[in-house]
């Protein structure tokens, strides 16, 4: 017993030696920016490659000479989806020093949004809820993906367009299935009134957690006699809802919105997921568009490419980028680089280009929406491609 | 010399603190407590805090599963009830943030007891299985009664103040935090002083024996439940307050895992246990994350596969503590003081 107390304390004192030993080297001052992502968590899947866009752009502007002459560095590490964790890492870079903070996922977002109201940093992650939108409930939160409701309501003014263009004279149908969640709720509300509104009929229903199949979740759309159905969920779930439904003959048009609209939608549903429609704010690698040069060459250097990291690296890398835009202006305008200033350079941003990874990016000191519109994309042959010119929620 | 702690009077053995050597060990205990704030920084006062309602939560699960023998697998459910309910009461009904506390533990105590009911006929793994249902019910009111905890969006909860003073920064709420700690510690460590503890502890050992004796096993086993979610509400609203700011998404079913990993971990059946336990799991990711940040400069090429060895080694290290020492970090914490006080000759 006693011996395995000893090298209990050997441990111990190893390890604090280590974290005590490990001091900052001050050259040119860095800019600290704080992140924390799902690496190991329920959200690995994605959350991994978002992860390395991040740290990728960041080593691809350093490398370049940084941001107007001052590296970033980035203070980052796995939280596993645990909201405690978030807050220990949070509170840890913090009291570091960082300007901003790179959040994931709506757990860890909506867990820390009165601490980053309170200690003034700028906050951007992957969750892309409507709620954050509220500039007096989350005054730091920026949306630089187009919202979760945005999406639902361009789905739906889709589905009109592509009913009438068919020679329909009626209104369509349209159901929306979501994950039993706060993230898969979301939506629902603005889509329901926008679809009713415009004399859409309109349901939705909760893709049970942990189902193996969705038979009784298509009967019932079968039932309510959809033509359109708008998935909010990830993309292993709604990779299941679309080989029930090809299994089933079910004709309905799925329609997926980010989260699964993805090559892992693609590789998991194979040809179940032909012809799906997809509301992606950030454009996938298989759509020639510029923003996906620089993102592209990096890898290269790297022996790797963006067709295989996929379009959750350029979400990351370009996430990053809009929020290193803000930290620019403030150098650039001479100001001290912290987080007030930061949230302030970033709501002079307007028409902010992405090299048309996603439609130009807007923030005012009033709202804090990146852009309301996104260009829709088709499965086929198993790529993703464009049908459509950015469309507009409003 | 000394082979043994015996007690020659029955008020000696009777007593908290047996020892000489205990109640210095509280004194350097508390001493260290109330200088700790002045010293530490936001970090490690959060950890302070962190650790300190996981203490709360651990004790008020250790009652029901380590002294009453009941297992849960409702606690994340429960901590939901006490954070849902202070949130609410404190944001809609504008009720102070120590009022709606109370309440909160209170209403906790009521569902638990409602949730506790079935372990009247359940034991072992099939009560585990009815407890683990109020986990995902509770989960699933919260999130779909949204008319009441606002559902889709989080609740947010205004910040609480005492005499004008904001309470909920980390220095402030460590007072609150660890002030309760010591109310709940000594509160917990008596209730096993009399005949309501010592009912538990029946019902734990031999409940037919026990009810031959005369144990009242539905009047005591629904009051485990309660005492139990009690403290647990209690840890879940400390948690709205502090962080002023609930979501469904701190209370999953990894979080009643998790707590259960503390108590056994810690040793079940023993409130310094909780204490042990809470620290342990609270601590050990963020020293395995420190670690890995600190050796990341060194050896940068191990940062992509660093999450991992993070996350095993913290498998490792709780199944390491289950072969070598399956009555948890209390036990080895009790032959650490053997070890001194019968030196050099224990055997």
């Amino acid at each position: 017993m006693s011996r395995r107390i000893k090298v209990l304390f050997f441990v111990l004192t190893i390890a604090s030696l280590i974290l005590s030993a490990c001091g900052q080297s001050g050259d040119v001052t860095p800019i600290k920016v704080g992140a924390i992502f799902d690496l190991t968590g329920a959200t690995a899947d994605v959350g991994t490659p978002y992860s390395e866009g991040v740290k990728g752009y960041v080593e691809w502007l350093n490398a370049k000479g940084g941001v107007e002459g001052h590296p970033i560095e980035l203070i980052s590490a796995d939280y596993a989806y645990k909201v405690d964790v978030a807050e220990q890492l949070y509170t840890q870079y913090a009291s570091e020093g960082v300007v901003a903070f790179m959040g994931w996922g709506t757990g860890d977002t909506e867990a820390l949004r009165t601490k980053i109201a309170e200690d003034k940093l700028p906050f951007m992650s992957a969750s892309y809820s409507a709620a954050l939108l509220d500039m007096t409930a989350a005054p730091y939160n920026f949306l630089v993906g187009t919202s979760y409701s945005d999406q639902a309501i361009i789905a739906v003014r889709w589905a009109m367009e592509d009913w009438a263009s068919k020679g329909n004279t009626d209104k369509p149908k349209v159901a929306l299935i979501h994950h039993d969640s706060p993230f898969g709720q979301s939506p629902v509300a603005d889509a329901q009134a926008y679809a009713e509104a415009n004399g859409v009929a309109f349901t939705n229903l909760a893709m049970p957690k942990g189902a193996t199949d969705y038979v009784a979740e298509l009967a019932q759309m079968q039932t309510f006699g959809a033509n359109y159905v708008i998935i909010q969920n990830v993309s292993s779930p709604a990779a299941v809802l679309l080989k029930d439904a090809k299994s089933q003959g079910s004709d309905f048009q799925f329609i997926c919105l980010n989260w699964c609209a993805d090559e892992i939608l693609v590789s998991l549903a194979g040809d179940a997921a032909e012809g799906v429609i997809g509301t992606i704010p950030f454009a996938p690698p298989s759509s020639p568009v510029s923003g996906h040069t620089d993102p592209g060459e990096f890898l290269k250097t790297k022996g790797a490419s963006l067709e295989a990291k996929g379009l959750h690296y350029s979400q990351g890398w370009w996430t990053m980028a809009v929020m290193t835009e803000g930290i620019r202006r403030v150098l650039k305008d001479g100001k001290e680089v912290n987080g007030e200033n930061i949230r302030a350079a970033l709501e002079s941003i307007s028409n902010f280009e992405t090299g048309e990874v996603t439609s130009p990016i807007t923030f005012t000191a009033n709202s804090h929406r990146g852009n309301n519109s996104l260009t829709l994309f088709k499965v086929e042959g198993g790529k993703w491609l464009e049908v459509s010119d950015f469309i507009s929620a409003d | 010399m000394i082979s043994g702690i015996f007690h020659t009077t029955y008020e000696k053995d009777m007593a908290l603190r047996r020892t000489h050597a205990q109640k210095i060990r509280i004194v350097i205990v508390i001493v260290f407590l109330l200088v700790f704030p002045f010293l530490a920084n936001r970090y490690a006062l959060t950890l302070a805090n962190q650790v300190g309602i996981a203490v709360i939560g651990a004790i008020g699960l250790n009652i029901l599963v380590g002294y009453t023998g009941q297992i849960s697998l409702g606690q994340g459910g429960f901590m939901a009830v006490g954070a849902y309910t202070a949130g609410i009461l404190t944001a809609r009904f504008g009720m102070p943030w120590w009022a709606s506390t109370i309440v909160a533990c209170f209403t906790t105590a009521l569902i638990g007891t409602i949730f506790g009911i079935p372990s009247l006929r359940l034991k072992g793994l099939y009560l585990a299985i009815a407890t683990l249902a109020a986990q995902v019910i509770i989960l699933w009111v919260v999130t779909h009664w949204s008319a009441l905890t606002g559902g889709v969006d989080a609740l947010v909860v205004p910040d609480p103040k005492l005499f004008g003073i904001k309470i909920n920064t980390d220095f402030n709420f460590y007072w609150v935090t660890w002030g309760l700690v010591g109310i709940v510690t000594i509160a917990a460590v008596n209730l096993f002083r009399t005949h309501f503890g010592r009912a538990f502890i029946a019902i734990r050992d031999q409940d037919i024996a026990a009810s031959v004796m005369g144990v009242d096993l539905f009047k005591y086993k629904l009051l485990a439940f309660a005492v139990s979610s009690f403290l647990v509400g209690l840890a879940g609203a400390l948690t709205a307050h502090y962080r002023n700011i609930v979501t469904w998404e701190r209370f999953t079913v990894d979080v009643s895992v998790l707590y259960l990993a503390m108590i056994i971990i810690g040793g079940l059946g023993s409130v310094t246990g909780s204490y042990l336990g809470a620290t342990f799991m609270t601590l050990l990711p963020v020293l395995l994350t420190n670690l890995g940040r600190a050796v990341k400069t060194s050896f940068p090429l191990i940062d992509s596969i660093l999450p991992f060895v993070q996350q095993a080694m913290f498998g490792l290290v709780i199944i390491l503590f289950l072969i070598f020492e399956p009555e948890g970090l209390n036990k080895i914490w009790k032959n650490i003081k053997d070890y001194f006080r019968l030196w050099p000759f224990s055997y």
